[in-house]
């Protein structure tokens, strides 16, 4: 017995051991390796002594969990050869606001961060951020040229100063869209088949076809088939909490209402409006088409759902679940994947669903206090907003990515495609991570060649699949995004959702309780007997009022103003 | 049994002396190499639970990050009264302390209830597996422990539901988690799967250490297995027991996060909010680290009249005790 016991022990020893001997080995050969790619660079650099750039190490802080590119991966080994710069990522492990919390505490900070709208008065509060326009002036004529006509919109709305590079809105030349990434109420493909490619446009008409559909298929693929679904976890609880501005034909401006004309915010949770479409969930949910789970699933039972192609409709922003669409996609049921739908209340309600691209403001890249040697970061981020390198960073390589046919436009081979949509693939040989967050430009460069596959018409419609390219023609569609009305010209003070509410001012506190109040109460509304609706109606708008929903409505109006003022 | 109780009366005795004895020099001498094993103890716990108490400071002012301590401001007792004026963190209380209580409760029965069992089983590979098995939950993250009680309880397939609609005690699918009454029940039933192995160690340790003569003098004396279950093995394991049930007491103002956090949606909200989320939502995430460490203060000082009500409760009745 003790002999046995020793066995054993041993055996686990020396597991112990090999693994850790494998470990360190890896160790080992990681720094080899990386010892000699950055002698590769010194030689790199020896040549390109024309741009008399030094080589130099950039830490970055990527504020999303993420995985970090593989060490030989032939972007970022360009990157270093050419413009000798070395991306170090940081990805985010565990919450955001406790990690941001502990930097600023200690007031050390990678070179450069990624901020959002909700975290980037954290750091300019602090004083934690290196205003850039001077820099940019300065030494930066590719930035100067990509900010010059939003010099106003970049400003901090505090000091002035020009802290983040926004990634996202700068357009150059024509450009499509495709697909229409932002909200819609999304419907099976299949149920607009059945019912003869219908145009709907308002709700009813919605879930007449759902509860239609769900009568003739109780079950999908073996599973009851779910009519609607809305998810309400966490900061994804728009699904939830948004529907209503949509359906009275206003565009996304969070929990507010905007009056085009007077640019003055209306709280809309307990407004008439809002009680309609929550009536109508109830109904909804009275003839057993809300999936009885909707409310107490998080994000990953929702994905599920959805992936299992038994989900019929739901209130969502395409970004959202385009996961479960691609899972769908790989099983080749193509029938169940979603088309958007801009449905309003009533038939003559013009839909707004669709907005035009704004620059996303407070959303990008800013450098930090700690950086030792800001204006070449600046000159990095300078340099990779040339054709050339954002060719690079949007398609990759000349023929080993993409192909260029005889009248000069990209496209790819199926084979090209497969990897492209390989997330693995992707960290190895595209520079994604910097690409996303970093000033790009978007819309098509001057060869007319669109930004990134997914916006070359062509390349967008050959990778459809045989079955979407017939939906479409049915519809008489040439692309996704047709199946929205245009989107008009954008207020000055669009959208409301970017702006900034303080952390711990009251108007935030008044924010997260009414959303705590509106995610206690809604689904209490939405699934009570339809007879006692109104009374959990009234009691949901009667805690609202208890809060502080004024100094909320106040800080957006404030900021609509300012914005209205300073960004013409 | 008359043997067994005066040895208990001994050890008592000898009890009593030890720690009547006087601290000299003498003694430090003598046991310099106790006292120095304590060192890196001893400085452990005055840097990781003694230094910080200089953070409570923050929470008599309203504290910006990255300012300098003179640099911040001071606002007195405000965030205190913030919090006693606040619904959302009063309810967060009565939650935090009915769902440790619930906690504790079931833990400590169940727990001793299954250690008891445990002792009687003769067969010692059946013993071993039972323990084996019932402990392994233990080592699951929480994470995985509410995904697989979300699955358990579904209202599509959920195997909870399953069975009771088999069994004929309900006639449609219930969405547990979506009704508030039955939270409270869930963590503490979720607690029980999760713990129940692991809480039983240490009373089948304190059982193994009970002299095996006093079952067989109270064999001799007529006593069945109930009767030396009543008489010999729980007298054996009281004071363990009585020590753990102080240390829990210390620890009633943690119900628990991560299962509050994770498995208490929108619906249930009213049960489901903890201090700890109270501190996070409300706190961390706003920035407000002053309200945070408020929240904090307010938790310590509880626990803190808790353990010393618990001490001395077990002093006036006689028991083993901590402090």
């Amino acid at each position: 017995m003790m002999l046995k016991k020793r066995n054993w022990l041993v055996a686990l020893l020396t597991g112990l051991l090999s693994v850790s001997f494998v470990l360190t080995g890896c160790g080992g050969s990681d720094s080899s390796s990386s010892s000699t790619s950055t002698s590769g660079s010194a030689t790199a650099t020896g040549s390109a002594s024309a741009e008399k750039l030094d080589p130099i190490e950039i830490s970055f802080f990527i504020a999303d969990p993420g995985q970090a590119p593989t060490p030989d991966n032939k972007i970022y080994k360009r990157i270093k050869e050419e413009l000798g710069v070395t991306c170090n990522f940081e990805f985010l492990v565990g919450d955001k606001n406790q990690k941001i919390g502990v930097m600023i505490a200690g007031g050390e900070y990678p070179d450069v961060i990624t901020l959002g709208s909700d975290t980037v008065s954290k750091f300019t509060g602090a004083g934690a951020l290196v205003p850039l326009e001077d820099i940019i002036e300065k030494d930066a004529p590719n930035l100067k040229k990509h900010f010059d006509p939003y010099k106003n919109k970049v400003k901090d709305v505090t000091d002035g100063h020009f802290y983040v590079m926004p990634g996202y809105g700068v357009y150059y030349n024509d450009f499509s869209i495709n697909v229409n990434e932002g909200p819609a109420f999304f419907m099976q493909k299949a149920v607009l088949k059945d019912a003869g490619y219908p145009k709907v446009k308002t709700l009813d008409q919605y879930f007449d076809l759902i509860e239609k559909y769900k009568a003739k298929n109780p079950t999908i693929d073996g599973q009851p088939t779910i009519g609607f679904e809305v998810l309400s976890e966490g900061w994804r609880d728009f699904c939830l909490k948004n529907p209503p501005q949509h359906l009275i034909g206003h565009p996304n401006d969070g929990g507010v209402v905007v009056d085009n004309k007077t640019n003055t915010a209306e709280f809309f949770w307990d407004k008439d409006y809002a009680k309609r479409y929550y009536k109508k969930l109830n109904e909804v949910n009275a003839k057993g088409l809300l999936d009885p789970e909707s409310f107490t699933m998080n994000y990953d039972q929702y994905i599920a759902k959805l992936s299992s192609g038994r989900v019929l409709g739901m209130f969502d922003q395409h970004w959202n679940f385009s996961n479960a669409e691609l899972t769908l996609k790989t099983q080749k049921k193509f029938e169940r994947t979603y088309a958007p739908l801009p449905v309003v209340f009533d038939e003559g309600t013009q839909d707004y669903y669709m907005d035009r691209p704004v620059l996303n403001v407070n959303t990008g890249y800013a450098i930090t206090k700690s950086a030792k040697d800001p204006a070449r970061i600046v000159k990095f981020f300078d340099a990779l907003l040339t054709e050339k390198w954002q060719k690079i960073l949007g398609w990759g390589i000349e023929g080993e990515d993409y192909k260029v046919d005889d009248k000069g436009s990209f496209y790819m081979t199926p084979e090209q495609r497969v990897n492209y949509n390989d997330q693995t693939w992707r960290l190895g040989n595209m520079a994604h991570t910097l690409w996303y967050y970093a000033p790009k430009m978007e819309g098509t460069f001057s060869d007319g060649n669109a930004t990134g596959p997914g916006g070359q018409p062509k390349e967008y419609y050959d990778a459809l699949d045989q079955y979407d390219k017939d939906f479409l023609k049915a519809y008489g569609y040439d692309q996704q995004s047709d199946f929205f009305s245009p989107a008009p010209e954008n207020r000055i003070s669009y959208p409301a959702w970017q702006i900034d509410l303080v952390d711990g001012s009251p108007a935030s506190m008044a924010n997260t309780k009414a959303g705590d109040i509106a995610t206690k109460f809604l689904p209490k509304a939405i699934l009570a007997k339809p007879d006692k609706f109104d009374s959990v109606w009234d009691e949901y708008v009667n805690q609202l009022h208890k809060e502080d929903i004024q100094a909320y409505v106040d800080r957006i109006n404030d900021q609509l103003k300012w914005r209205a003022e300073n960004w013409k | 049994m008359a043997n067994n109780v005066t040895a208990l009366a001994d050890n008592k005795l000898q009890g009593k002396k030890m720690t009547g004895h006087k601290i000299t020099w003498n003694t430090l001498v003598k046991q310099k190499q106790l006292i120095f094993m304590s060192v890196p103890m001893l400085i452990y716990i005055l840097i990781f639970s003694y230094v910080p108490i200089w953070g409570w400071l923050m929470a008599f002012q309203n504290y910006k990050p990255a300012k300098g301590f003179f640099e911040q401001k001071w606002v007195g007792l405000q965030n205190f009264k913030y919090l006693f004026k606040d619904d959302n963190f009063i309810r967060d209380f009565r939650n935090t302390i009915s769902m440790s209580f619930i906690n504790l409760i079931l833990s400590y029965v169940t727990a001793i209830v299954l250690a008891l069992l445990l002792n009687e089983i003769k067969n010692i590979f059946f013993k071993r597996t039972v323990q084996t098995i019932s402990y392994l939950p233990h080592f699951l993250s929480w994470v995985i422990v509410t995904g697989i009680v979300a699955t358990c309880l579904s209202t599509e397939g959920g195997i909870v539901n399953i069975v009771l609609v088999k069994l004929g005690i309900i006639n449609s699918p219930i969405n547990w988690l979506s009704e508030g009454k039955y939270f409270w029940g869930i963590v503490g039933a979720t607690n029980v799967w999760k713990e129940l192995g692991w809480n039983t160690i240490i009373y089948l340790g304190a059982i193994t250490a009970i002299d095996p003569a006093l079952y067989e003098a109270a064999g001799l004396d007529g006593a069945g297995r109930f009767k030396k279950m009543w008489h010999v093995t729980l007298p054996g394991i009281k004071a363990t027991f009585v020590v753990l049930l102080i240390m829990s007491i210390g620890h009633v103002m943690e119900a628990g996060f991560e299962i509050q956090y994770l498995l208490g949606k929108g619906p249930v909200l009213d049960w489901s909010e903890t201090i700890d989320i109270y501190v996070i939502k409300y706190g961390i995430n706003q920035f407000n680290y002053s309200l945070a460490t408020a929240a904090g203060i307010f938790k310590s000082v509880i626990a803190i009249i808790m353990l010393f009500l618990a001490n001395n409760v077990a002093k006036r009745l006689g028991e083993e005790r901590l402090i």
